[in-house]
């Protein structure tokens, strides 16, 4: 294994590391634009320039592999003049429109101004003129005069997507990425390239002028689009989600998520069911706590266990689940459980999985098998026959076609007893007799279970919009209204019982995340 | 234990005559009696109160560079100079400003602030919006004291009316576009 | 018939004008508007009568209105009952001391003749007796023989309206207040009526118009033989304690702002609030009038007597009849009784903007450590010195 010495420090690295990585080991840190841990090297943007003694010249950190016994400086006279040469060339036609630039706060030009250059500029001629706000795709909007040309998106198209949409067109200083004609940049990865753009040439046309990056907060989350459980930041400012950055996560979604789960935050937004109401009224969780238990429980007393149904949804997390099974099986002592969820989809051979619900194996982790659970068109002939006159519903997602849908929304008008515990109004909740605003993933913290079984935590963002309250916290309220109460009060207690039980491991720390 | 550093303070110890406060009070009760029937005299060179019955009596000694009201400069063609950058309502303290951006139809100006609100009750006027502002878009310079309301709906400016009270800015905006460079 | 009414006469122009008057006119004028000219302000001055502000007058009524208006809220956990009538306990004992105050001397329906020294009738001091009629009981609500002791008993009742509404407030705040007006008022209580008993002691009777009687005595026929003068250190020492009595500052504790919000006030809204302000304003005015007849000379105008002006061997009607002078005097002595009330009002509040609020140990010290046995030292040398002569 080669000995190199940087900076003074000496590290022992694994033969054919680049410099940048034995720099980052060694605890250094190498500006680079061009340079993507999940792309190839073109080493193009100059930016990485580092000493190696005995070397004529700089050379460049993300391409030169170390060798035993290198000496490297990176931040030597040498290296400073050129990092400051490289940025005031970047910056010769950079517009430096930071205040209308989305990008402005997560910037890798801005930091690295501040950090490596932070002169004035020399420049007195005109500055070149190029595109702007140019949609170059449905989700994407290109800004010429900003983009610096590290070429990030156009090898991402072409290594990660294999879709080869984007080019470098032109040269010198009119050089600019651009689309081959009659095409765009259309493939269902394309917002992928705005997050690796190292500038803000590159932005999202849904985020656009929406919030400043400065004021987001942001949250580890798992995307809940699709069965795969992207890994997610969670960007949220004054309780609304902004939008949803991949986390880096090499077992399940590496750098990337595809674009239609950045967009499914709408749904927390959208349709929420804010307040308990009882029969189309607004009341509150004591008042409606009291009622559940009064209707349930004369429900399953008076017409029977077998005519009660309960629909599980896998949109709620594994401490939602753990809860609801423990609330069928113990508070009412039914066994009539049926499967909901969104029906399948699209799907494709990288991210997108066609199951879109994002915890289907948690259900059946946490149920021990999808055996136990009936189809859910025997449901609505359950209830149109008469068989089931009593139904719980968690959320409002049905997993049949349209028209099968519209049978499930008019045989619910036949039930006695119809409780909607959901996060949205749906068809449902004006036609539901109790309904329970349960709130969103980025409202509580929980579990989900991908596609692959591996369970993946995610954490709380923001309070509960409205009235609502996680599926656990309302199963606790009804299970002690019906006087069989669980013994928990933190969502850990679950937790660690439901790890126990389930023999699932706990979720792993999310591997480090590599410098971008 | 370490070493510990003792300071020797020197406590006043008070005579009887002092303890007994009674001199103390009377000399308390002298001052605050001074100025109670000094500010009761008739007379209005002995009266200390510098209240002033503000707006009935108005002020008329601002200083030079006194923030009050918002305005929000215009550019040439009469449109606001701002560009919904957010640095002003980042900055403020009180969390008054309020602004959505849009996407401008002149792709020069690209993006401008579909929303505009101040909520004068609310501003402290720190003036740390004006400094924050990059393109000397937010002024407070109109010389008017915020006014007391009685409505809270009253002191939500808008843009239009911050607009009204603003004017021409002599700064340069737009940085690169073709008129700048002629 | 003829009795009750005037009975209710008197309870209606002392209570309620003289006292309530003064007491709200007092939550506006005393407290903020000298405050504010202590303090080089203008005071409150926006509300306005048709434009006139009045010197902020208005300001009282519109707070009166306001305080009506207000929603009156009573904690959910409260004990609403006790909640409801502490305020009336507060309140109540604060008017009904001044059933024994005596805004002048009985008056006389016949003529006063004034009997001296020497003149056979075997009397040790200038005296005056009431011939073809008798004396009636006009200038205060009820003659009383053991007033002090009435007026004193009034007092210490109200000690348990604010411990109730500390405690029925269910409040932290309110009961730490609670508690520590209970305590304060219950410590210098003690040092009250001993630095009284040495008054009592000299005077030798709990009649307080008897009192003030013989407060006129002269003293080598030059000096008023009020009770300041022979009792300099009981004065000092009433004057305290009736200060913390009233639970104002520099005593104030059991409502300290900073640290308590507003002690066993807290929970208070509305008029309830209102009464328990009332209160507290109408407390520092009894406390005045009390200092007033004990130590001040009551209704006692210097060398002015129901039958002329004396001082030394001097004795002048300054030329009016012998019945205009009565009424002269009788005006003369209402108004020394209301001026040194006033008097008294206003150093308490001087005091009030001018002391900052002691730490509650000090209060306690202050009051069993030194003003206690000051009070037994005076009534043991004001005993030996009357026992000696």
């Amino acid at each position: 294994m080669p000995k190199v010495t940087i900076n003074d420090t000496e590290i022992e690295v694994e033969k054919g590391t680049t410099i940048l990585k034995a720099a980052a080991q060694a605890g250094y840190e190498v500006p680079h634009f061009c340079y993507h841990p999940a792309l190839s090297i073109p080493a193009n943007c100059r930016m990485c320039l580092v000493e190696v003694e005995g070397a004529p010249d700089l050379e460049p950190a993300c391409y030169s592999e170390v060798s035993d016994g290198m000496v490297v400086k990176t931040k030597s006279q040498r290296v400073v003049k050129a990092q400051k040469a490289v940025l005031e060339f970047i910056l010769l036609n950079h517009p430096v429109d930071c205040a209308i630039c989305d990008q402005a706060g997560e910037c890798k030009l801005q930091d690295y101004y501040v950090a490596y250059d932070a002169q004035e500029s020399r420049l007195r001629a005109e500055k070149n003129q190029k595109v702007k706000a140019f949609p170059i795709g449905p989700d994407v909007i290109y800004d010429g005069e900003r983009c610096i040309l590290c070429t990030r998106c156009i090898r991402f198209c072409d290594e990660i997507t294999g879709t080869n949409e984007l080019r470098l067109v032109q040269r010198g200083d009119s050089a600019e990425i651009r689309t081959f004609p009659g095409k765009e940049l259309d493939n269902d990865y394309s917002v992928c390239t705005v997050d690796i753009c190292p500038v803000g040439a590159l932005t999202q046309r849904d985020f656009r002028f929406k919030c400043r990056v400065w004021l987001l907060k942001s949250t580890d989350s798992i995307c809940t689009g699709c069965a795969n459980g992207c890994n997610i930041h969670l960007d949220h400012f004054r309780n609304e989600i902004q939008r949803y950055k991949p986390r880096y996560n090499p077992e399940v979604n590496d750098w990337w998520m595809c674009d239609e789960g950045r967009l499914t935050y709408k749904q927390v937004h959208e349709d929420r069911l804010l307040h308990p109401t009882s029969n189309g009224v607004r009341v509150n969780w004591h008042g409606v706590t009291e009622t559940a238990a009064d209707k349930l429980g004369d429900a399953v007393a008076d017409d029977g266990a077998d005519s009660f149904g309960f629909v599980i949804s896998p949109q709620a997390s594994c401490e939602d689940l753990y809860l609801a099974k423990q609330f069928v099986e113990q508070t009412l002592q039914v066994d009539n459980l049926y499967l909901g969820g969104k029906p399948d989809g699209y799907e494709d051979d990288f991210l997108i999985k066609a199951d879109k619900n994002p915890n289907r194996q948690g259900v059946a982790a946490v149920f021990g098998g999808l055996d136990q659970f009936d189809d859910f068109d025997q449901l609505i002939d359950d209830i149109e026959s008469g068989e089931i006159t009593s139904l719980y519903m968690m959320e409002t997602d049905v997993p049949a076609d349209d028209e099968t849908r519209e049978r499930f929304v008019e045989a619910v008008d036949q039930l006695d007893l119809f409780v909607l515990q959901s996060m949205h109004n749906g068809p449902f909740a004006e036609k539901a007799h109790l309904a329970l605003p349960a709130c969103s993933h980025a409202e509580s913290e929980g579990t989900f279970v991908n596609v692959n079984g591996i369970s993946q935590p995610f954490e709380k963002a923001f309070e509960p919009h409205g009235d609502s309250l996680p599926h656990w916290q309302i199963f606790m309220r009804f299970a002690a209204a019906m006087d069989t109460p669980f013994s928990y009060t933190f969502i850990h207690q679950i937790q660690d019982q439901m790890f126990q039980a389930t023999e699932a491991d706990e979720p792993e720390d999310v591997t480090q995340t590599p410098a971008e | 234990m370490g070493e510990v550093n003792v300071k020797k303070v020197n406590r006043i110890k008070p005579s009887l005559w002092e303890k007994s406060y009674i001199p103390e009070i009377i000399r308390g009760l002298s001052v605050t009696a001074k100025h109670f029937f000094g500010n009761l005299s008739p007379r209005e060179s002995r009266r200390q109160i510098f209240t002033r019955a503000y707006p009935d009596e108005g002020t008329d000694y601002y200083p030079e560079r006194f923030r009050g009201l918002h305005r929000l400069m215009l550019r040439e063609d009469g449109q606001v100079r701002c560009v919904a950058c957010m640095c002003c309502s980042t900055i403020c303290p009180a969390d008054c400003i309020h602004i959505e951006a849009g996407e401008h139809d002149d792709p020069n100006i690209e993006k401008y602030p579909d929303v505009f609100v101040i909520d004068e009750l609310r501003c402290i006027v720190c003036g740390l919006c004006v400094e924050a502002c990059p393109c000397d878009a937010i002024r407070m310079d109109t010389g008017v004291h915020i006014p007391p309301y009685t409505e809270r709906d009253d002191a939500f400016f808008e843009r239009d009316l911050l607009m009204q009270l603003g004017g021409l800015s002599e700064a340069k905006q737009g940085g690169n576009t073709k008129a700048a460079a002629e | 018939m003829a009795e009750i009414l005037i009975s209710l006469a008197k309870i209606i122009v002392i209570v309620f004008v003289f006292v309530m008057g003064l007491a709200s006119l007092m939550t506006l004028l005393g407290d903020r508007k000298q405050s504010a000219r202590i303090q080089n302000r203008l005071g409150p001055s926006r509300a306005n009568f048709f434009g006139q502000s009045l010197f902020g007058l208005p300001h009282f009524i519109a707070d009166g209105i306001k305080m009506l208006l207000k929603e009156n809220i009573v904690p959910a956990q409260s004990n609403k009952l006790l909640h409801t009538i502490a305020p009336a306990l507060v309140f109540m004992p604060a008017l009904i001391g001044w059933a024994v105050i005596p805004f002048m001397d009985h008056y006389c329906t016949g003529t006063v003749e004034v009997i001296m020294p020497g003149d056979g009738y075997g009397v040790d001091h200038y005296t005056e007796v009431c011939r073809g009629g008798e004396w009636k009981n006009y200038f205060s609500i009820m003659h009383m023989n053991s007033g002090v002791l009435f007026a004193f008993a009034i007092a210490a009742v109200s000690v348990y309206g604010a411990a109730i509404a500390g405690w029925a407030s269910n409040s932290k705040f309110s009961l730490i207040g609670g508690l520590r007006s209970t305590a304060q008022m219950i410590s210098y209580e003690v040092a009250m009526g001993l630095s009284l008993a040495g008054a009592l002691v000299i005077y030798g009777t709990l009649n307080i118009n008897e009192m003030v009687r013989m407060q006129g005595h002269l003293l080598g026929d030059w000096l008023p033989m009020w009770g300041i003068v022979v009792q300099p250190l009981a004065f000092f020492l009433f004057l305290l304690a009736g200060l913390a009595e009233t639970k104002r500052a520099p005593f104030d504790l059991p409502e300290g702002e900073s640290e308590i919000v507003a002690g066993y006030i807290t929970e208070y809204s509305s008029m309830k609030f209102a009464m328990m302000q009332l209160a507290e304003y109408a407390a520092t005015v009894f406390i005045a009038a009390l200092v007033t007849v004990v130590f001040l000379g009551g209704w006692q105008f210097p060398f002015v007597y129901a039958d002329g002006f004396r001082i030394f061997d001097i004795h002048t009607t300054f030329g009016l009849s012998e019945d205009v002078w009565y009424w002269v005097s009788i005006f003369l002595r209402i108004g020394a009784m209301v001026f040194k009330i006033l008097v008294l009002v206003w150093l308490q509040f001087m005091m009030r903007w001018t002391l900052p609020r002691f730490r509650y140990d000090q209060v306690m010290t202050l009051g069993w450590k030194i003003l206690l046995p000051l009070s037994i030292a005076n009534l043991f040398i004001t005993a030996l010195v009357l026992t000696i002569l």
